[in-house]
């Protein structure tokens, strides 16, 4: 078998190897590994400059009890489920539709739109800041959630159609035709036939968006401001505020913050590859 | 009403509202606007299939005019406007022309900003991509190789501020002779011996620990893209060449690398797109401070800071401008693939 593996090649070798890979990782690591041990930490081992030995006691509960009893940080953490859930959904609902007629219909304009959309895809989102900041509070929708996800949904839809639409055309385009030949209408074609078959893409697509809206910072901070709609992005600095010098609990909020995106990670691991593969080769 | 009871009405409704939109339409268009049936069947269901994408594309496209059209159209008014108060209160625009370009390039802090994102836009990308590929190739060979990939793509589901508020603290520097809480100081006292640095104030060399940040996040993908195109490549290949008796390195450089080019350019240009954006790491860690402006919080310093509608949107021209050959590019090549 081409190429050797590891396990073949000389001693040496491999013991370099499989030590130099491991060492690299935590290296890599250190900085989680670094924040996970501060978080765990009782105060006094920080006042006394007991930040790399063994921790004196293990305060797992009571630090994490705070940032979860005691700050505005399950507000936040909230707040960023309410904007996430409803632009994961929006977005991937329009980009069904939109990748459906992209892809299917041949129709005039059809390249010009889908040119549109990438380009849209490609547009610095600063540029929009002026004016999107100004049209929310024109709708009366300044510091609240839903002006957030309306902005979210229209921004993701750009990308979400590209994904979309090459997904689509990828399919069999037999099926369709076969379902238009025994006369199903359009709107049930795209329910019953193409709907089910796209359920990879949208499985990828929904953990791809929602890890970045998850993770946005710049609308959180130009569309919002307070507990009462800002998503835990935001949150954070606010919260580092709060507990300005307790590293150990900022360290836990930081790790309570980061947490979500990287369960839902490591839990549709293989759909999260999957979409970021799709949508780069693509 | 409790928020997320409010939250789940809304859901509700919009998922209802855009099922209500998507059912109704058709049906009005099928059963009403041009029914399959009567005397112009044919030339009905022809024309009901003319109209029917753009009821799939309504949404999508009001939604992207209102949020992403008019708000770019808008954003160049405004960088060629000064906005004015008037006497009575009330708010102007007027017409200035180039002015705002004028007044922003005459400001060193601009300057700094172009220049330190010129350094970013060549360090970021370049490193990502070639620790990436050096991830990929390394892990791809080992029983546990994908446990090492998970690790190391993990950074990638952090939030940029979140990895910004734990790099501040790995950055961070302590008073001399007492114990060091940053993992960076804590390690260069203990070999060295030295005073602790304050890192993040170290002229230019700042700039680099910010990027490290961005490569720490952004390595994860670089990995998983090329990763999946390096067991894309066929094995003949690389049999041959060990056949022909090339060593590692060869194969890695002369057979595999000109085989995945092409992925590694898709990679790098997205890199680049996420560089030229990058705002919440500066912001977050040293806010344009110390020399360590990027174009992105200029612009947002601009706005926020000075008020100065006129030249923060002039900046955000600068970003469209910088942006724009990579996006005609994405678009011809788009237009390739279809032919």
């Amino acid at each position: 078998m081409f190429p050797t593996p590891i396990q073949k090649r000389p001693r040496a070798a491999q013991i370099t190897y499989q030590t130099l890979v491991p060492l690299a990782l935590i290296l890599w690591l250190l900085p989680l590994l670094a924040v996970g041990l501060f978080s765990i930490r009782p105060l006094s081992d920080f006042t006394n400059g007991n930040y790399w030995g063994m921790p004196s006691s293990f305060e797992f509960f009571t630090n994490y009890g705070k940032v979860f009893f005691e700050s505005d940080m399950p507000r936040y953490l909230l707040n960023s489920l309410l904007i996430t859930v409803p632009t994961v959904i929006g977005a991937v609902a329009l980009s069904c539709m939109t990748g459906f007629a992209l892809g299917i219909y041949r129709f005039r304009g059809n390249l010009l739109i889908f040119f549109m959309f990438i380009a849209g895809n490609f547009v610095p989102f600063q540029i929009l800041m002026v004016p999107v900041r100004d049209l929310t509070v024109n709708m009366g929708l300044y510091d609240t959630k839903i002006g957030l996800v309306l902005f979210h949904i229209a921004f993701q839809t750009g990308f979400c159609t590209l994904f979309m639409r090459n997904f689509i055309r990828a399919l069999p385009y037999e099926l369709i035709e076969a379902a238009r030949v025994e006369g199903i209408a359009e709107w049930r074609i795209f329910w019953y036939i193409v709907l089910p078959l796209m359920r990879p893409a949208i499985a990828a697509l929904a953990v791809l968006i929602f890890t970045f809206i998850w993770n946005d910072y710049f609308w959180a901070v130009v569309l919002t401001q307070g507990p009462d709609a800002q998503p835990v992005t935001a949150g954070i600095t606010s919260f580092n505020s709060q507990f300005v010098a307790q590293y150990h609990l900022m360290s836990a909020g930081s790790i309570v913050a980061a947490l979500p995106p990287v369960i839902m990670f490591f839990a549709m691991q293989k759909h999260f590859i999957a979409g970021l593969t799709l949508g780069a080769v693509k | 009403m409790h928020p997320a009871f409010a939250g789940l009405v809304t859901i509700v409704i919009g998922v209802g509202g855009c099922l209500c939109y998507f059912w109704l339409s058709n049906q009005f268009l099928d059963k009403v606007l041009f029914p399959a049936k009567g005397p112009n069947a044919g030339r009905n269901i022809n024309r009901a299939n003319l109209i029917r994408p753009w009821l799939f594309l309504f949404p999508a496209l009001f939604a992207l005019s209102l949020y992403l059209a008019y708000p770019v159209v808008e954003t160049i008014r405004l960088s060629l406007t000064e906005r004015v108060t008037q006497t009575d209160g009330t708010t102007v625009y007027e017409f200035v022309g180039l002015k705002n370009y004028a007044q922003m390039s005459s400001d060193p802090k601009f300057w700094e900003a172009m220049f330190n994102n010129m350094f970013w836009l060549i360090v970021v990308p370049a490193l990502s991509t070639a620790f990436g590929l050096l991830a990929a190739q390394l892990t791809d060979r080992i029983s546990w190789g994908n446990i090492a990939k998970s690790l190391i793509f993990m950074p990638m589901a952090i939030s940029f501020v979140g990895a910004a508020v734990i790099w501040k603290l790995i950055y961070d520097a302590r008073p001399p002779d007492t114990s060091q809480i940053g993992v960076v100081n804590a390690i260069y006292v203990g070999l060295t011996g030295n005073d602790p640095v304050q890192l993040l104030t170290v002229p230019f060399w700042n700039n680099f620990f910010l990027m490290i940040v961005l490569v720490w996040i952004q390595t994860g993908f670089a990995m998983v893209i090329l990763s999946a195109a390096l067991r894309g490549i066929p094995e003949e290949t690389i049999e041959a060449a060990i056949v022909d008796g090339a060593n590692p390195f060869q194969i890695f450089f002369k057979i595999k690398m000109p085989q995945i080019m092409g992925t590694i350019v898709v990679v790098w240009t997205t890199i680049t797109l996420v560089v030229l954006k990058v705002f919440d790491i500066v912001f977050a860690m040293t806010n344009g401070q110390w020399g360590t402006q990027v174009l992105a919080n200029y612009m947002y310093t601009q706005l926020f800071v000075s008020r100065d509608w006129g030249v923060g949107s002039a900046s955000a021209m600068v970003i469209m401008l910088l942006v724009t050959p990579i996006l005609i590019w994405n678009v011809r090549n788009a237009r390739k693939e279809m032919r």
